[in-house]
């Protein structure tokens, strides 16, 4: 059913002339085989669609706003799992506390504290609820994950194209600095960038369900808490750094490909037809070349929200909702809670697995050397 | 070419085109029958591709045989299955694809008589059948019996050896084989398991002994290759391809086989190499008295090194004889076509005669159940409607065609109407009507 | 020679250089060259069909994209219809881009697999801007039919096609401009023999009904002799003869021609048992190539004086040239001692002989 549901949705996607000859029959055709040999990319398109629905839906999914502390509630287990914690308190005898040896008589008593069905995964330390913070933390992974991606692609494509369409001193300089770009370690390079970027670019975007009061009316009618953020955080500094990191990986890529889309006699053809260059590009090289591209994509959507992960949680990030950030702020309760830690943590998990999934589907089903004609 | 009398062993007109085709009654008649020459008889050599997109039928009930010291060619065009063929006959066929039907009897008077008792089925007089052997034996059998060149010398050889040591490997196996008189089937044990191990756990050991790497050096020389001794130990890129392709030969040569396939051995080579590597494999197997498969799609090759010729069309062997009945006497319409439509570098003819269409894509669905080539055939009469036997023409036992020519006249009465073959509008390979037909 | 020439090529030259990048220079590595063509001249009748027929690696195809600009000469001047090919302002490059065409050898990686046939066939008009979308369509089904294929097949893509089909489809893209020159690099030399009988069929109605010229490179001679008019054959870089076709294939002049031929196998009875094998050897590199003549390590006839000096081109009959002392009785070369050739290997094998320590 899924992927009639896709075959469906790739013949139906706008892509454009340039695009067209992706969505031909034969890569329908090949993509639903490859879901049908592969059971683990349906259970990654499953999941990469759930986590997607519910950052777009988050305020009328989360059953708590992301920020309401309940300090009466902190660290509450999630369903299914008791707190036992032991404690010190007055041994009471009719109503009063027992002396003994002039001090007062105490006793270890174990206090269990039980789940509420209104924290299904607990709340952190400052009582907050955990799954409201999951669905909100899921707009900054994926807003990160997605648009970080789109801008690495941009430039990575852009830059690999031309490199590997004019060769020689261009391909030099843009292929050598992206070399340069490899030799850091993407999180320090990371960090530098975050500082020399600042906050600069951070924005707020308003929330359309909050804004047009549809998810208060919605929240209000079935007796959830209201009074949802109206803004989300856009971590533009998170999305300009992440791609500035991430974009030599679609270069080398796509330098690849327009290296050997070159040599096709097509090509050749069209600059005896009298194409210019920048058509030979838009119209021969770049159409052939994104099946890799979009591989490469869906793997990277996985890494670059593996990184916002990692420097949210060392702190270099605005957004005050974030998996990563939430894995820091449950670092300290280790030991005694953790959930407040090991959530957000199998939130990054499963989405990234997911995607991974996707990815290799997409790149087992497109890849022309696995398709094969089945020729003699 | 048929030992037996015409038309025992024919298929069935209209037998079900199923993987198992149905054999005649008497599959074994023509024992003891066979032409005294024959070193190697294949009948009814059947294999199939079990892919994605359908039952592929590579080879369709080919039979050949090769006689000693001499050079059987098959020609076709691409996909006419004739590589196909002769990987069938070595047991090289590997998955998706089987040989489901046929028998390839080898003589070999010693395993004929290890066999005799113990599997009857698979030994006929001197000769043994190598599908009903068991495939230990088969195995072993390669080398010393049989061998293969291949198209792409590049590719055949492994990039991280020097030449040397590929060639000297192949001897090893060889020598270790002869050491061991007892039994055909011991012969690839002298290289077993442990062996294997060790080899595997210990990179870069040198596993092949002195006397092998000598007797490489000695095969390099026989193919003619200058400098044999600082050669040997390059790596196949510093080869250009002509002398690629000699060491490809000299690999060949090291099991001394008495059966050589030779498949596409010169296409990739440019016209002044091929000459000399045709020169070689005509010398080699002159001196050698070996026999030798030539399989190519050049009937200009086939002219210069064929005793016998075997003409191939949609995976079935469409005419055969010798190299003067195929080519001055082609019977078949294909064999003509193609004949006619080479240029020819001494008379240039001032217009070619193409054979109109498309070579068929041998899905089994969309074969029809008429003879192969009746849609492309300008002498298509009613007859072909039925799938032809394989007959003698003019009752010649040794130039047989698969065509009702063969024993029959052309009848322009019965003549099937040109367009009768478009029904399908739709079919990709629509334009049959080809570039001739529009002026 | 030159009565009506369309195409004029004179000292061709296009060397690529290795260990040219930005990191070889800053080691302070010495470019080396690859004379893919070192030299070339012809010349291409208005109407005719000169054959350029040569082994892999002799620069013939690399030729054919250079005078068509494809790729930038390093040297010599290409005409076409008087103009300079390499010096035309962008006005006359268009008008060029429309006259002159190519059609390539590999009909699979010709056609752009993400493209319909119609696209392809007309995509010179939509990029010269010479026919609106519907314009078009007509068009490329008129093409269509026109190179026997069926104007039904305009919205297929290139992979529903066998070899030969695409091979009209390429034909029918280089038609649709209205060329007067087009270029056929190796044109059926992929296509299986029944098939390259109605695609050269094909190219020679489309020459008659359309007075095309063609440049039409090969390496199957017997084809060259089928389609040529003229023919120049080219080893390592250099045209070593040209000639009528009749004179090229009945009278060669130029050892390398002869061998060649030799080694042609014929598809005949006669051919039984013939040893075709007179050259020894392989094609050296043109990293490296020989000094003199560059045929003088295979060459059966070589003296010291084509070690020496390259032979320049002698006429040797009516529009025929070769580039060999031997057509000269009065050359040194008939003084000069015979080349020992079995130890003048002049490329990659020879070298330490004989140092046993």
């Amino acid at each position: 059913m899924i992927s009639e549901l896709f075959g469906w949705l790739f013949a139906r996607l706008p892509f454009g002339d340039g695009l067209r000859g992706l969505v031909s029959p034969r890569t329908v055709r090949s993509l639903k085989r490859g879901l049908n040999r592969n059971a683990l990319a349906k259970v990654g398109i499953v999941v990469v669609v759930i986590v997607l629905l519910v950052a777009v839906f988050a305020p009328l999914v989360a059953p708590d706003k992301p920020g309401t502390q309940n300090l009466e509630e902190a660290r509450l287990p999630p369903l299914g799992f008791t707190k036992a914690t032991v404690q010190e308190v007055p041994v009471q005898e009719n109503g009063s506390v027992v002396f003994e040896d002039g001090e007062i008589l105490t006793e270890n008593r174990t206090v269990y504290e039980n789940a509420t069905i209104a924290h299904p995964l607990g709340t952190d330390g400052n009582g907050r609820d955990i799954l409201s913070r999951l669905i909100y933390g899921a707009r900054v992974s994926l807003l990160v994950g997605f648009l970080g991606t789109a801008l690495a692609m941009f430039v990575g494509v852009s830059v690999g194209l031309v490199a590997g369409y004019y060769r020689g001193k261009v391909d030099d300089v843009l292929m050598r600095s992206a070399d340069v770009m490899l030799a850091f370690p993407s999180i320090v390079l990371a960090i530098a960038l975050i500082g020399v970027l600042g906050d600069s670019l951070e924005q707020s975007i308003p929330d359309p369900f909050v804004q047009s009061g549809l998810s208060e009316a919605v929240r209000s009618a079935i007796g959830l808490p209201t009074g949802m953020p109206e803004t989300t955080t856009l971590p533009g500094t998170i999305i300009v750094v992440v791609a500035l990191v991430n974009w030599v990986w679609f270069a080398r890529v796509a330098r690849g490909e327009a290296l050997s889309l070159r040599e096709q006699s097509y090509v050749k053809a069209a600059r005896a037809l009298g194409a210019s260059d920048a058509k030979i590009l838009a119209r021969h090289v770049l159409p052939n070349a994104i099946t890799p591209i979009l591989v490469l994509g869906t793997i990277q959507i996985a890494a670059i929200i593996l990184l916002e992960s990692a420097l949210s949680f060392l702190g270099f990030s605005s957004a005050n909702v974030s998996w990563g950030f939430d894995i820091a702020l449950g670092r300290q309760y280790q030991s005694t809670a953790w959930w407040i830690a090991a959530m957000p943590g199998l939130a990054i998990v499963i989405t990234v697995v997911g995607l991974n999934l996707v990815g290799d589907w997409l790149r087992d089903a497109l890849d022309p050397g696995i398709e094969g004609e089945g020729g003699v | 070419m048929s030992r037996e009398s015409p038309g025992e062993r024919d298929v069935t007109p209209n037998a079900g085109r199923d993987s198992t085709r149905e054999r005649d009654a008497s599959p074994r008649a023509h024992r003891d029958t066979g032409h005294e020459r024959d070193r190697l008889r294949v009948e009814n050599l059947t294999t199939r591709f079990f892919t994605e997109e359908g039952q592929v039928n590579a080879v369709e009930s080919v039979s050949f045989d090769v006689r000693e010291d001499e050079i059987l060619g098959i020609v076709g065009e691409s996909g006419s299955g004739k590589s196909v063929t002769a990987l069938s006959a070595i047991d090289l066929i590997e998955s998706p694809g089987r040989v489901t039907d046929g028998e390839v009897w080898l003589r070999e008077p010693d395993l004929a008589e290890e066999f005799r008792e113990r599997t009857p089925d698979a030994v006929d007089g001197d000769f043994v059948d190598l599908r009903r052997l068991p495939k230990g034996v088969r195995r072993s059998l390669r080398g010393p019996k049989f061998s293969m060149i291949f198209q792409d010398p590049m590719s055949s050889f492994n990039p991280s050896l020097t030449v040397g040591e590929q060639i000297a490997e192949a001897v090893e196996v060889q020598r270790r084989a002869s050491a061991n008189p007892r039994s055909t089937r011991s012969r690839t044990q002298g290289y077993g398991l442990g062996k294997l191990i060790v080899d595997t756990l210990v990179p870069g050991r040198e596993y092949t002994s002195d006397a092998s790497r000598e007797r490489a050096i000695e095969l390099l020389e026989q193919v003619g290759i200058p400098d044999p001794v600082e050669r040997a130990d390059e790596y196949p890129h510093q080869f250009s391809g002509g002398m690629l392709q000699r060491a490809m030969v000299a690999q060949a040569l090291a099991g001394e086989p008495d059966v050589l396939f030779a498949d596409e051995p010169t296409t990739a080579l440019d016209v002044t190499i091929q000459a000399q590597i045709l020169d070689l494999l005509r010398d080699i197997q002159r001196d050698r008295g070996m026999s030798v498969v030539l399989i190519t799609h050049d009937l200009g090759v086939i002219a210069r090194m064929c005793d016998r010729v075997g003409v191939m069309y949609a995976g079935e062997v469409v005419e055969r004889g010798s190299l003067a009945d195929v080519f001055e006497q082609p019977t078949h319409p294909y064999t003509q076509g193609l004949l006619g439509s080479i240029p020819d570098v001494e008379d240039p003819a001032p217009r070619l005669q193409p054979i109109e269409g498309n070579v068929p894509n041998l899905v089994d669905s969309e074969m029809p159940d008429r003879c192969y080539f009746a849609d492309r055939c300008p002498k298509a009469m009613e007859a072909c409607l039925e799938r032809p036997a394989e007959r003698p023409v003019d009752g010649d036992p040794d130039h047989t065609a698969r065509c009702v020519l063969a024993d029959g006249e052309y009848d322009p009465a019965t003549a099937l109407p040109d367009d009768y073959f478009e029904e399908d509008p739709e079919a990709t390979d629509a334009p049959a009507e080809g570039g001739a037909a529009d002026d | 020679m030159t009565d009506d020439a369309l195409v004029e090529v004179e000292d061709l030259e296009k060397y690529y250089f290795e260990n040219d990048t930005l990191f070889d220079r800053l080691l302070g590595r010495e470019p080396s060259a690859v004379r893919a063509v070192d030299g070339v001249s012809f010349d291409v009748q208005r109407g005719e069909t000169l054959g350029l027929v040569g082994e892999s690696g002799c620069g013939k195809s690399t030729t054919s994209e250079t005078l068509l600009a494809l790729r930038e000469a390093t040297g010599g001047s290409v005409r076409f219809d008087g103009d300079d090919v390499f010096e035309m302002t962008s006005r006359e490059r268009t008008q060029f881009r429309q006259d002159a065409q190519i059609v390539f050898q590999d009909p699979f990686s010709s056609l752009d697999p993400r493209m319909t046939v119609g696209e392809i066939v007309t995509e010179g008009l939509r990029i010269h801007g010479l026919a609106d979308s519907a314009e078009r369509t007509a068009r490329a089904k008129e093409l269509l039919e026109r190179v026997g294929l069926s104007a039904r097949q305009v919205d297929r893509y290139p992979h529903e096609f066998s070899g030969g089909q695409r091979q009209r489809i390429g034909i029918a893209r280089a038609l649709a401009l209205d060329p007067e020159f087009i270029v056929l690099d190796e044109p059926v030399s992929a296509l299986d023999v029944s098939v390259q009988a109605q695609v050269l069929n094909l190219l020679e109605d489309l020459q008659d009904d359309f007075g095309l010229t063609y440049l039409f490179v090969a390496h199957d001679l017997s084809v060259v002799r089928h389609i040529s008019d003229r023919v120049a054959v080219m080893y390592l870089g250099k045209v070593v003869e040209t000639g009528p076709v009749d004179e090229i294939f009945e009278d060669p002049q130029h050892p390398y021609t002869q061998a060649l031929l030799d080694s042609v196998p014929r598809a005949s009875v006669e051919e039984y048992g013939r040893r075709g094998g007179t050259l020894e050897g392989d094609v050296p590199s043109p990293r490296n190539p020989p000094s003199g003549c560059r045929f003088h390590t295979r060459c059966p006839h070589a003296r010291e004086a084509c070690k020496r000096e390259l032979p320049p081109d002698y006429d040797v009959g009516a529009n025929h040239d070769a580039a060999c002392f031997r057509t000269d009785d009065t050359h040194e070369y008939w003084q000069s001692a015979p080349l020992e050739h079995v130890d003048d290997g002049g490329g990659s094998s020879g070298g330490g002989v004989a140092d046993d320590d």
